[in-house]
């Protein structure tokens, strides 16, 4: 059986700067996996090229046996990959249901046309990640930044997604928001949502992922489950600066 | 899409107020209503595609100009009827959109509005020089065929056409379309990463701007029957169908109509004070204001004080 996500020799270059460098690695359907490392290691960069918001130098990347680097980001979300971003990026002038509303809109100028919005799908998907039915109508503006990734996570999971990419999504929450928000990722899981999750909040994240990568300057220096890679002496120094 | 009782009323009170008033207005004030119109009709075409998606063109006077004169050429150099000139000079303009789009596909912000205003010079310099047996040169055409005489018919036609492309236009923006099209213009990459096409988007934003714009050339030519080039592609004509839709409010198609009668009313009562082009600098202040009150502009300051 083919993997849910493949990523073999994956390598992009900023001129001199090599941001990903022949990076490899596989994600089962229904599993959780981490991608960890410090500040600057590449881990955003990994997650745009999957997205094809950034093209890779050499490389491949297969979702669901199917080889996905030339296809648009639009497509690949066809596919059924998606992603949330580090910094939250909801459409302002709208309010929460008109955001969700974009996230499941069919890619077809006269569908768009035709066929009226699915107000109560909005609905369920504005619950389902913990919003407030009184937050529907509240444009971004009004919303706390743990409300913001819930409606990410909403517009995310309107896309009907196979496999999702979280990026830091823990920033900037409180404790009582990493809860939510983790308990959301719970039960996402067992519904058998496929994760590739991004984050510097390492207790958070532990629970959430059944094992993890550790990258540093666009090389994987350490895999397996999560102690293991946490104990690992190259992932200690890339963390603590010293060898 | 969410109709609601007041929307059927307010477009049919408009709709009738509209039709009734040559009955109680001169045929002056008919004249004026009339520019009115078709810069309601060009403000609109701007802002389905600059209000909408953010991609703010400068050179809408290309797409006008481009359906003016093909209607022009065709009708008065090759006798061709205007129920065929008319349709292929909307062709010719969406044709010519195209050639907008590409370069739009790349860039955006100011440089977008650079090439679009390039686009408008580049034509305005081509006309006088290309073919001036065809287009008439510097001093342009004129004996160009109008399709009605006397002030109240040309009035009955252009509010016919200004109301037939802002209600379609309006129910248009009122589907998921225009909740996609504005989200382009709040953020692209958001759009992207929600699974839609932004090219397709944009391609249909363009097109549906030049099918408009070209549209509205192509019946403002045979309203004037005459085509001027210096006037066509005059910088104030620009910035008056621009500051229509910006005064009015973007993203709204009501609001560049309302602009554009409060533009055209202004203009043209300021006209006995201030006869010379210092009358743009009296719009020019109202929009300053009108920006720091409430950007969003008269729309929404209409709704603000009918909350209120």
């Amino acid at each position: 059986m083919s993997a849910a996500l493949e990523v073999s020799g994956l390598v992009k270059r900023f001129g001199g700067l090599v941001a990903t460098n022949d990076l490899s690695f596989s994600l089962q359907e229904g599993e959780s996996l981490g991608l960890i490392g410090p500040n600057g290691a590449g881990k955003t960069t990994v997650l745009s090229q999957i997205m094809g918001e950034l093209r890779q130098d050499s490389g491949t990347i297969e979702l669901f046996g199917q080889e996905i680097s030339a296809l648009s980001t639009s497509r690949r979300i066809q596919a059924g990959v998606s992603r949330t971003y580090q910094i939250p990026r909801p459409f302002g002038d709208m309010n929460v249901a008109e955001n969700i509303r974009v996230g499941l809109m069919p890619d077809d100028i006269w569908k768009l046309i035709v066929s009226p919005p699915d107000a109560e799908r909005e609905r369920e998907l504005a619950l389902s990640v913990g919003l407030a039915e009184s937050d529907l109508l509240r444009t971004p503006s009004e919303l706390a930044m743990g409300d913001l990734r819930k409606l990410e996570m909403a517009r995310t999971m309107a896309t009907a997604p196979r496999v999702m990419l979280l990026d830091e999504v823990f920033a900037g929450l409180t404790a009582g928001e990493v809860a939510q928000i983790s308990e959301l990722i719970q039960s996402m899981r067992k519904d058998g949502m496929t994760f590739l999750i991004v984050s510097h909040d390492l207790p958070a994240l532990e629970p959430l992922i059944d094992r993890a990568i550790a990258i540093e300057r666009g090389i994987m220096i350490a895999e397996g489950a999560f102690s293991e890679v946490m104990n690992d002496k190259s992932v200690q120094a890339s963390y603590l600066g010293s060898v | 899409m969410e109709l609601r009782w007041f929307h059927v009323v307010l477009w049919g009170g408009l709709i009738a107020g509209m039709f009734l008033l040559p009955q109680v207005v001169s045929n002056g004030t008919l004249r004026t209503l009339i520019f009115a119109n078709y810069l309601a009709v060009f403000a609109i075409s701007w802002d389905v595609l600059s209000g909408r998606t953010g991609y703010v063109s400068f050179g809408h006077p290309f797409l006008i100009g481009i359906g003016a004169y093909t209607t022009a050429i065709l009708t008065k150099r090759f006798d061709v009827p205007v129920e065929v000139s008319i349709p292929l000079a909307v062709l010719f303009t969406m044709v010519a959109g195209l050639l907008v789009l590409l370069p739009a596909l790349r860039i955006r912000g100011s440089y977008f509005a650079l090439v679009t205003l390039a686009f408008m010079e580049l034509l305005y310099q081509l006309v006088q020089v290309i073919r001036p047996d065809l287009t008439g040169g510097t001093r342009g055409m004129s004996g160009i065929q109008t399709l009605t005489r006397g002030a109240a018919n040309g009035y009955y036609l252009s509010t016919a056409l200004m109301l037939c492309i802002a209600l379609s236009m309006w129910l248009l923006m009122k589907t998921r379309l225009g909740t996609a099209l504005a989200a382009v213009g709040m953020n692209e990459e958001s759009v992207r990463g929600s699974g839609l096409s932004t090219t397709r988007l944009k391609a249909f934003a363009f097109l549906t701007s030049a099918f408009i714009a070209g549209l509205g050339g192509a019946f403002y030519v045979h309203y004037l029957g005459s085509l001027a080039p210096r006037a066509m592609f005059d910088i104030n004509f620009l910035f008056t169908i621009i500051v229509s839709a910006l005064l009015g409010g973007t993203s709204t198609i009501v609001g560049p109509m309302i602009g554009a009668f409060f533009m055209t009313c202004l203009l043209e009562y300021l006209r006995p004070v201030l006869p010379g082009a210092e009358r743009y600098f009296v719009y020019g202040a109202i929009a300053l204001i009108l920006y720091m009150y409430q950007p969003k502009g008269l729309v929404k300051l209409v709704q603000l004080t009918s909350k209120a």
